[in-house]
């Protein structure tokens, strides 16, 4: 099967979640919205590693790596805000 | 036999080179400590960092997140024409993806250039510090991205790359979708997140 939409279907949502993100921050400022644009943030990292990094076929040891580099990083700078 | 089951069986693989792979972990590493840097000294400084941010369009962070998700889905999209031996036509997809990672490259020269003019440079606050730190380190590896992207792209044209052969295409392509990875965690940290 190809890969186009899977890509594509992944591409869309990025753009969606970025625009997102965006709208977010319009929103007054408060912890829940921070946490909500974190938790789009790592949504984002999700899709760019097992869409476009193709690490939904690869080795889990690899895929936890790169996906926990984003939700460890999330969650420090969720305590830090 | 079913399709799922054909997947079950299909061998987990590991794309590009085992090398490629390290450096993506150093780099993400680096731009780990250096984003939490940034989020401790807000911490530290709420009121000078919410100032900054106020002072950064958040529009044209936008436009520069989709401009570089946008190049990834190109670079992607010319892997799989490589892999199923159509080289030109990933070669015409990598220029592609180059002209969006232009279009990235002259919205950050310009918010540069507009900071700058105000009187925003690296020593106007700890927030304009990091800023230009962080944006700046983060500018440097999409310029070595779009390198490689015209590598890749020249590759393909003259062959080099096939169905039998395409890891260092893959590698190349990682690369890219490394700089977009950070940025989908640095974009709100830097313009967003009060």
């Amino acid at each position: 099967m190809s890969a186009s939409p899977v890509l594509i279907a992944c591409w869309m949502a990025l753009a969606v979640l970025s625009t997102g993100t965006v709208a977010l921050g319009q929103v007054a400022a408060s912890g829940l919205v921070s946490i909500a644009i974190l938790a789009v943030a790592v949504t984002k990292a999700w899709l760019i590693a097992d869409g476009f990094m193709e690490l939904r076929h690869a080795p889990q040891l690899w895929r936890r790596l790169v996906l926990s580099w984003a939700v460890v990083l999330a969650i420090a700078i969720s305590f830090t805000l | 036999m079913s399709t799922s089951a054909e997947t079950i069986a299909l061998p987990r693989r590991l794309p590009g080179d085992l090398a490629m792979w390290f450096f993506i972990l150093a780099e993400l590493s680096v731009f780990a400590l250096l984003i939490l840097a940034f989020t401790v000294a807000q911490a530290l400084y709420p009121q000078v960092f919410s100032e900054g941010r106020q002072l950064l369009d958040r529009s044209t962070g936008l436009a520069m997140t989709l401009s570089l998700l946008t190049a990834g889905l190109f670079a992607a999209l010319a892997q799989e024409q490589v892999r199923q031996d159509r080289p030109r036509r990933g070669a015409l997809l990598l220029c592609v993806a180059l002209l969006l990672a232009c279009g990235y490259v002259g919205i950050k020269l310009a918010e540069y250039a507009h900071l700058l003019a105000n009187g925003l440079g690296m020593e106007h606050n700890t927030f304009f510090t990091l800023y230009w730190i962080l944006t700046g380190f983060h500018f440097l590896h999409v310029l070595l991205g779009m390198v490689i992207l015209a590598w890749l792209a020249e590759g393909c044209r003259r062959r080099r790359y096939g169905a039998q052969e395409h890891s260092g295409l893959e590698s190349g392509v990682l690369y890219w979708h490394m700089v977009d990875l950070v940025w989908v965690l640095l974009f709100p940290v830097v313009y967003i997140l009060d």
